[in-house]
Order: structure tokens, then sequence, then C-alpha cells
């Protein structure tokens, strides 16, 4: 290996010892090759192209094939995932399960995949669900939550939040989508407080260590959730009142901002100072042109050369915000 | 040839990182690394990726700024005082915007001890590219024949090539920068295409050319490897590495070599090419080949380029063949994939023939939630606070969202 003069440099200069040394050597030629990233990225292919193909095929082929038979093949397959998985479940804990196979995680991925392509082709086939269409919505999300808990996966967390998300929207405005009409002001509120809902959920599943490490993944998808509703209701107005909108964001991500230093987490970082950003900027400029001054623009020019600098200030100090700079100085 | 930036960083840094990789697999204990990581500092500025993309942007709005407002008076000083042909006096604003870029680049690397932090490599590409940009004017002000120099098939190309590929080599053996080491590859293949199309049987051997050259390279890159100075040229190799045998492959492929055929001959429709089994054969055996080789002689490379091109095989044989309705394809695809590989976790359940599905070590799938290494480093090491100019020595690149945990 390439790293064999390393070694040798090291043990002479002292920095290792020859015991060390040898172990290390030994480790470098002996440890096998690793396909674990290469497996699982095969894996996560394979498991989208079936889903994905059976969904197509079932769509096209509606009509001509065997109802039963379709129903039958894609919830046998459905079965055989949530066996498999089940048979290699690992004793519930609110803590990370370690120790999971790496095939029961892809293929209870796989059978919730094919739970919703399985219930879409119930509804478009026999209308199961007649039009209550929030059944359909609620019926996945509930079994993603569950599923997601027991088997400790973060991907159908991420699937659940997802459905229950658009559940919530379906709820509150149900004609909505009928009228090509998305951001309204029952929606805006309704993605606002589902957000809010999911940071609370996730900071209390790590302040508790109710599954602490799925707090990354409430977080994330919350503040994207509330803020990125929040901004967008902002810009087009569909929200009153301004001011408490904009201290609504600023809060948020200030929020976010203090927790990515606390989580040493880069991404909270930059959603946090990005979205708050935006709002500062604009609220900024509302409250300026109320005035009905002129100096607006001249107040412009420098207010964004000034932002520029500090978008580099922060992203020089980026690592030792987020604390990970003296993580890595010590690791 | 000397190197523009202290070869001694890109060893320091790949020694780092092989002792952060100990540590990880429990080999070295953290003291004796913080010892290792004195010994070997880091001595050159780089800092997180959203930064140098920052730094990059800057430094080419900034560099391609002031050369315009110097070229454009510049020009206006040619024209006043010598009576030169359009593209030689474009030429030589071009090659004087080239040398001043190498000049701040040079006192940049000395001042800053920048390295690929984004400002320098804005500097390097955008120089070469305007030395590129002054060869070509200089080849038109002296063969003013050559107005179709582009054609791959003109015999002007190579009075243009043969310059840019020396400044490439030149640039590469300098900076040991990837993407010029892969734009010189690529010059040296037009430069061959152009050769062999100056003969009617040459487009015929074309393909077979091509592999010959991908050959020759791979073979000039694992002689070059040996030297000590690898690890200067470590992205250089990597990249020329994945070049060779995406050419060789490419070279032999059935689609590419029909359809570049038909582009060449300027058809509309492609026909079917003479030696077609052969095509078939190589675009069949060659990916399976680079998969036999990298899973038997623990190559990644070869690994992830097999699955690279095996994929196109399969692309070219439904460009070709309608086999089954895409969404049946997908759907038997899946399956085989998510088949093929519950065999594979399961017989290397243990590891056999030196392959496992394990991670490589556990810490390294969650990088940045080693607690413990943050607690000792921020109680043991505290009293040793790194000086402000080596805050951003960090080994890693700032990995954005994968230092979060998650």
């Amino acid at each position: 290996m390439r790293t064999a003069p390393f070694i040798a440099e090291l043990r002479n200069r002292g920095l290792l010892t020859p015991e060390q040394a040898v172990a290390i050597e030994t480790d470098e030629q002996t440890r096998p090759f690793s396909l674990h990233y290469e497996v699982r990225t095969l894996l996560y292919l394979g498991i989208t192209l079936l889903s994905g193909g059976l969904g197509v095929l079932i769509y096209e082929h509606l009509d001509e094939l065997g109802h039963g038979v379709v129903v039958a093949v894609v919830a046998l397959l459905m079965a055989a995932c949530f066996a498999y998985a089940a048979r290699h479940r690992q004793p519930f804990s609110w803590g990370l399960v370690a120790g999971s196979s790496l095939l029961a995680d892809y293929l209870l991925l796989l059978g919730c995949l094919l739970f919703l392509v399985l219930e879409g082709y119930l509804q478009a086939q026999y209308t199961l669900f007649g039009t209550r269409y929030g059944l359909a919505l609620a019926l996945p999300a509930g079994l993603f939550f569950y599923l997601a808990y027991r088997f400790d996966h973060r991907g159908v967390l991420s699937m659940a939040i997802t459905a229950l998300a658009a559940w919530v929207g379906l709820s509150v405005e149900p004609l909505a989508v009928f009228k090509n009409e998305f951001l309204t002001g029952s929606v805006s509120r309704a993605a606002i407080t589902l957000g809010a809902l999911l940071l609370l959920v996730g900071w209390l599943s790590e302040t508790r260590r109710r599954k602490a490490h799925f707090a990354y993944t409430y977080l994330l998808l919350g503040g994207n959730l509330l803020l990125g509703a929040a901004t967008a209701a902002m810009f087009t107005e569909v929200l009153q009142p301004l001011p408490l909108l904009v201290l609504l964001i600023l809060a948020v991500s200030a929020g976010l901002f203090w927790y990515g230093r606390r989580a040493h987490s880069h991404v909270f970082l930059l959603l946090g100072a990005a979205y708050g950003y935006v709002a500062f900027t604009y609220g900024l400029v509302r409250l300026l042109s109320a005035t009905g001054l002129d100096i607006v623009l001249a107040l412009g020019l420098y207010y964004f050369i000034g932002s520029t600098v500090a978008a580099v200030w922060f992203l020089t100090h980026l690592k030792r915000l987020a604390g990970t700079d003296a993580h890595e100085q010590g690791l | 040839m000397n190197k523009a930036y202290n070869p001694v960083w890109a060893r320091n840094e790949a020694l780092q990182a092989a002792a952060h990789r100990w540590n990880r697999r429990g080999l070295l204990p953290l003291p004796q690394l913080q010892a290792i990581r004195e010994a070997y500092p880091l001595g050159y500025y780089r800092p997180n990726i959203y930064l140098r993309i920052l730094l990059f942007l800057l430094t080419v709005l900034g560099y391609v700024a002031a050369a315009g407002i110097i070229a454009v008076s510049a020009y206006e000083l040619f024209d006043a005082v010598v009576p030169w042909e359009e593209q030689a006096k474009i030429g030589v604003v071009a090659l004087l915007a080239a040398f001043a870029g190498q000049f701040v680049l040079y006192g940049t690397i000395k001042s800053s001890r920048t390295y690929r932090a984004g400002s320098d490599q804005a500097l390097l590409y955008f120089s070469l590219g305007f030395a590129g940009t002054a060869l070509y004017c200089f080849v038109l002000a002296l063969f003013p024949l050559s107005i179709d120099l582009f054609a791959l098939a003109s015999p002007y190309l190579a009075l243009w090539l043969v310059p840019v590929l020396a400044l490439l080599l030149w640039a590469t053996a300098r900076f040991g920068d990837a993407l010029v080491a892969a734009l010189a590859y690529v010059v040296a293949l037009l430069l061959l295409a152009n050769a062999l199309l100056q003969f009617g049987a040459g487009r015929l051997l074309l393909p077979f050319a091509i592999m010959a050259l991908a050959a020759g390279l791979y073979r000039l890159v694992c002689y070059l490897a040996a030297r000590s100075d690898y690890w200067y040229y470590r992205t250089c190799f990597m990249a020329l590495e994945v070049l060779a045998l995406a050419t060789f492959y490419l070279g032999g492929n059935y689609l590419i070599v029909r359809e570049g055929n038909a582009a060449i001959g300027g058809l509309l429709v492609s026909a079917p090419i003479p030696f077609a089994p052969v095509f078939y054969l190589l675009t069949a055996l060659i990916p399976l080949f680079y998969l036999y080789y990298g899973l038997r002689r623990y190559r990644r490379v070869w690994v992830l380029t097999g699955l690279a091109t095996l994929a196109f095989s399969g692309y070219t044989l439904r460009f070709y063949h309608s086999v089954l309705p895409p969404a049946l394809a997908s759907a038997l695809l899946g399956a085989a994939l998510i088949g093929l590989m519950a065999a594979a976790l399961r017989y290397l359940r243990t590891p056999r023939h030196g392959l496992t599905t394990a991670p490589d070590n556990e810490a390294g799938e969650r990088p940045g939630l080693n607690l413990e290494a943050l607690i000792v480093a921020q109680t043991a090491h505290a009293p040793q606070a790194p000086e402000p100019g080596l805050q951003f020595g960090g080994g890693q690149s700032g990995g954005g969202g994968a230092q979060g945990q998650y």
C-alpha cells in the first residue's frame, strides 16, 4: 500500500511505537475491501426501479390486467418485504438501534413504496376510499410512522412526514388541488402550524431521548416546511399582518441557527442564515418604502455590499460557528 | 519541473488523512494522532466548499473585468501604433492577460499559500483559457487559410492543438490539477482523431487507435504513480485513470462508434458499421472485465467505472433494440438488482476473497459525530488553541450537510 512509507517514517520519528506500526501495517494489508456504499447504492437503485416500474406498469395496463392478479402480486411482494423486515427486526429501543440488517432496511423501504403503489391502484380501480381522500393519505402516514419507530428507519420517517403534510394540506383546503390554487391563507397557516409541530417533536425527541437521532429529520423537514411556507406567504401576501410573519421567520431562523451551533451542524446554520437573511431584507425594504423616503435606493447599494461582506464572514467562520473547527483540529 | 505549490502540503495532507483513518479504526489513540498532526502541519489555506465556490466566482469576475478594461485600452493603443491584423492584436491582448493571470497566481500562492482554494483554480483555468485563445488568434493570423479550424478533419487543427497540448502538459506538471490533466488528455485524443482523419482508412482505425491511446495512458499513469511525488499528482492520476478506462470502453462501444462514424461522415441516420460483431463483443465484455478486475485487485475506480460502463452498455442495447417495454424492463431490472445485492450481502456476511459489505469504519459513516473525540479535543487541548492563521487548515473539506447528524 501507499501508506507503508508513512508508517516507516512515523515509526522512525518515534510518533508510532513499533507494535503500533506493525498493527497498522497488518491492518492496511489484510483489511477487506469494503463494498458497502456500492451495495447500498445498487440496492437503492433496484428499489427505485422496481417500485417505479411496477407503478407505471399498473397504471398503463389498468384495463387489461386481471385485477386480482395485480393486487395479489403487489400485495404478496409487499408482504414478503415486510415479513423479511419483521423477521430481522431488532428489539425496540428509544435509542439508535445498532446492527440492523442492511437488506432488511431497504426491503422495508420497498415495502412502503409498494404499499403506496397498491393503495393508488385500489383507489383508482375500486375507489376504495370513495371521495374520502384524506383517509387515503392518513392511512400511509399512520402506518409509516409506526414502522419508522418500530424499525428505527429514518427514510420511512421522512415518507411518513411527507404523507402527513399531504394529509394536512388536503384536510384544510380539499378543493385547492382542483382549483390549481396551492398557496392560500389557510394552507399557509396549516403548513406553518405543522412545521412548528414537527420542530417541537424534533426538539422533544432530542431532549427527552426518544429516538434522538430522528431529531435531524424532524427539524430539517419541519424547519423547511415552516420557513418555506412563511416566506412564500410573505412574498405573495396571503397572510397578514406582515410584521408578525417576518418576526416569526426571524425567530425560527434564529432558533435553527442556535440549534446548528448546538448540534455542530452546518445544514441548520446555513438554513437559518439564508431564510433569516431573506426575511430581514424583505422586511427592511418594506419598512423603508413605507416611510416614503427616497433614500431606499442609495441605502440598498450599501446594504448589499455590507451583506456580501457579512456572507463572506459567515462562510469563513462557518466551522468555528458550528464548533466543527475545534472538532477537526482535535480529532 | 518546479512545482507551483509546496509538495510537502500534499504529502502532509495524505499522511494526516491516513492517521485519521487509523484513529477511526481504533489503531491510533487520540493523543498520538494529535502529535502527528502537530508534526506534520497543513501549511496551506483551503476554506470550506461554499467559500471556495464563492472565491472562485469572485476571482473569475475580478480577473475577467480587469482583463476586459485593460484589453480595451491596450487594443486602442495597438490600433494607433502598429498596423497589425485584427487577430494578431486580439492574440497579443489575450496573451498579456494570460501572463498577468499567471503572475497574480504566482503571487497569490506565495503570499496567501492558497492550495486549491478556489481563487488559485480560477486564475489557473482562466489564464490557460486566455493563453489558448491567444494561440488560436496567432494561428489564424499566421495561416489565413485555416479559417475552418474547428472542423475535426481540418488539416490546420493540429497547428492549434499541438501548442495547446504542450501548454496543458506544462500546467499539469507544474500545478498538478486534475481538470487540466483531463483537458490535456482530451486534446491528445482530438489530435489523434485529427491525424487519423487525414487518411481515407483513418476513420476505420479510429476506434482502435483511441483504445490504444487509452491503454497507453493507463500504462503511463501506472509508471508515473511509482514516482516519489505521487501525492502531489494524486488527483491527476485518479482523473486520468478514470478517463483512460472510460475512453477505452467508449472507443469500443457500438453506439459511440456507429453514431460517431455517422457524425463524421455527415450522415443524418447512422448506418451499420463494419466489424459490428467486434464492437458488440467489446461493448458487452469490457464492463464485465472492469468489474472482475476491480473486485479481484481491490480497485474501486475499476469497480465504479465498470458499473457505469455496464449501465451504458444496457443503454446501447436498448438504443437499437426495444427489448421490453420500459416499465417492465425497469421493474425486472430492479428486481434483479435487489436479488443480486441480497445474494451478495448473504455471501459476504463473513468477508470472503478479501471483500466485505460492512462499512470501512463505523465512525466514518457519520462524520462529525465522534463525540468522544470532540470532548477530548475541547478539554485536553484547550490551551493549545491554534493561531489564527491555521484555523482553515482542516484536512477535510467542509463537507456541508455531511457534517450534520443524521
